[in-house]
């Protein structure tokens, strides 16, 4: 079952269409990247989920139900920025959100703030707080009572590389024991590395959605080189289903359809000819080639 | 309902200036009070013609029944104090945008201004308790004793206190929730509270027949008229005053409830 069903939403702000007609379904246990420039929608669409924005036209489920207070409880969320009480402490703060959300006991949050390395501040005022301070405390928030569901928005805004990669690990590790994280953001490298599913955003509109190999990989990209590469690129060119010749420095990145590329054919063919291969490698098209390439930057 | 409560008490609790705001509170009501009453004693202790003339006209309005009156009067007075700390409490949350992460956590928005309706109520059962306590206080200081036998029959002040402060702390509120930037709906509450009702009012009791009472804050300001020994001054005046306070508890009712079902109307349609 898909933990959240979107279903043609539309969003207007005045004479601006924030979304139009936006579908896709995030499976269970996924970790599901929502991708697009400043401006695509990402935000919009997540409030709708959340009910801060109310939709013009269209529908959501969350776990099969129409959302609801109850549905929301269930979901751990981060929302565009960190939002606290300023004159509360970090403790006092995750108060509320426990006393709201009905999740986590007392113990939880000391847990979750040691998870985010802020246990020794808990009893800061949260107006004390560095940016990167907040946006951990708003992870923490989401993270309390462990909601089999959590929505990120933008999780790494403000943090150092550390941090970064600290939530990185975060985010695979909850992925690991199960849980389904929706996640967006505009960085593509960040999706990258810890998405299973993406859906690309332009404009209000899906561009693609799906699991990260298929929407990244349309075709298939094989690297080889050799000591002759002017002999190597002369035969190659002869290669049965090569669609595309690229040179990269001493590297040959061959395009085939999706699915019709062999490196043990390739391998053969360059051998029968004479030449030997030092590099043979497959290649999936980075998601910021793909990227660029679907929205037309 | 409970755990609605339960949480605003939670923001509440550690909020410095609610309780700053309250100990104001605590000192204006008394304040005020003790101050007209030090004036009384001092006008009518005196052993000359005029003393006894000022006795004679003013009574005394501290003791019971009168007490409960005149110390609403002056109370009433101040309760723009409190209404600081209810305008704080619903713009906070559109500065720090809790009020969207109270949904997002679980809250219904039905519930969020459920909490703030309890906030709202909350002040007003403080309000109205320093007001009665201050009263009693006042009446059984101010008494010969035995009191008199209708010595409680004035008690109905003390809910026409709580109607007053509830629907004046409400018109606060619906400043903030409305502009919902602190600085601008506190002085808009302030300028118009002080102000702009009070030169209307004045106005349109001379030009317009007195449409003024039916200005949002004259509304319940007219619940609790001026002190009986200060209605002797025109005690034709003073008496419609008094036959029109029922009336005026309708109107107040009327208003109030308009004003918690707008919230909740543009609560429930407005983007947060």
């Amino acid at each position: 079952m898909a933990v959240l069903q979107i279903n043609q939403a539309e969003k207007s702000y005045g004479k601006v269409k924030a979304l139009k007609g936006v579908s896709f379904e995030v499976p269970e246990g996924s970790v599901f990247g929502i991708l697009g420039p400043n401006g695509s929608g990402k935000t919009t669409l997540l409030s709708i989920v959340l009910d801060v924005l109310s939709a013009d036209k269209g529908d959501f489920t969350w776990f099969g139900q129409p959302g609801s207070p109850e549905n929301r409880k269930r979901i751990g969320s981060l929302l565009e920025t960190p939002n606290f009480y300023h004159y509360m402490s970090a403790v006092n703060n995750l108060q509320i959100t426990r006393s709201i959300s009905e999740r986590g006991s007392r113990e939880d949050i000391d847990e979750v703030l040691k998870r985010v390395s802020l246990f020794e501040r808990r009893n800061s005022r949260f107006s004390t707080f560095s940016l990167g301070m907040k946006q951990r405390l708003a992870i923490a928030a989401a993270l309390l009572g462990r909601p089999r569901v959590l929505v990120l928005d933008e999780p790494t805004n403000g943090l150092d590389p550390v941090g970064i990669l600290e939530i990185r690990q975060l985010i695979q590790q909850l992925h690991k024991e199960g849980f389904t994280i929706i996640m967006a953001s505009h960085l593509l490298d960040e999706v990258e590395k810890v998405c299973t599913h993406v859906a690309i955003l332009k404009l209000g509109e899906v561009i693609t959605s799906g699991a990260v190999d298929d929407v990244l990989i349309d075709e298939d990209i094989i690297e080889i080189a050799s000591s002759t590469p002017e002999q190597l690129k002369a035969i190659i060119q002869g290669m049965p289903g090569l669609t595309q010749l690229k040179e990269d420095g001493n590297i040959l990145n061959l395009y085939f359809k999706k699915g019709e590329a062999s490196p043990e054919q390739i391998n053969k063919y360059c051998f029968d000819n004479g030449i030997i291969l030092e590099h043979l490698k497959i290649r999936k098209k980075r998601l910021e080639a793909k990227f660029f390439e679907l929205t037309g930057n | 309902m409970i755990k609605v409560l339960r949480t605003e008490w939670l923001k509440i609790k550690n909020y410095w200036a609610f309780w700053g705001v309250m100990i104001m509170t605590s000192l204006a009501y008394p304040g005020i009070n003790y101050m007209f009453w030090y004036e009384y004693h001092n006008i009518v202790k005196k052993e000359s013609a005029t003393g006894k003339i000022a006795k004679m006209l003013l009574g005394n309005p501290f003791v019971f029944p009168e007490t409960f009156h005149t110390t609403a009067f002056f109370s009433s007075i101040f309760v723009f104090i409190p209404a600081i700390v209810v305008i704080m409490l619903i713009t906070n949350e559109y500065t720090y945008k809790t009020n969207r992460q109270n949904i997002i956590d679980g809250w219904s928005r039905q519930q969020f201004l459920a909490g703030k309706f309890m906030n709202v109520l909350l002040i007003t059962l403080l309000v109205t308790l320093l007001y009665a306590i201050i009263a009693f206080v006042i009446g059984f200081v101010a008494s010969p004793q035995p009191l008199v036998k209708d010595a409680f029959s004035e008690v109905k002040y003390i809910g026409l206190f709580a109607l007053q402060s509830f629907s004046q702390l409400s018109i606060a509120f619906f400043i903030g929730f409305l502009i919902r930037r602190s600085f601008i709906a506190l002085s808009v509450f302030v300028f118009y509270f002080i102000i702009l009702e009070n030169f209307a009012v004045a106005i349109l009791k001379v030009k317009a027949n007195d449409i003024g009472k039916y200005l949002p804050l004259e509304i319940s300001d007219r619940l609790i008229p001026i002190p009986r020994f200060i209605g002797r001054l025109d005690e034709k005046q003073y008496a419609q005053w008094l036959s029109e306070i029922n009336t005026h508890v309708w109107y107040t009712i009327i208003l109030t409830a308009a004003i918690w079902g707008l919230c909740y109307y543009i609560n429930k349609k407005r983007d947060l």
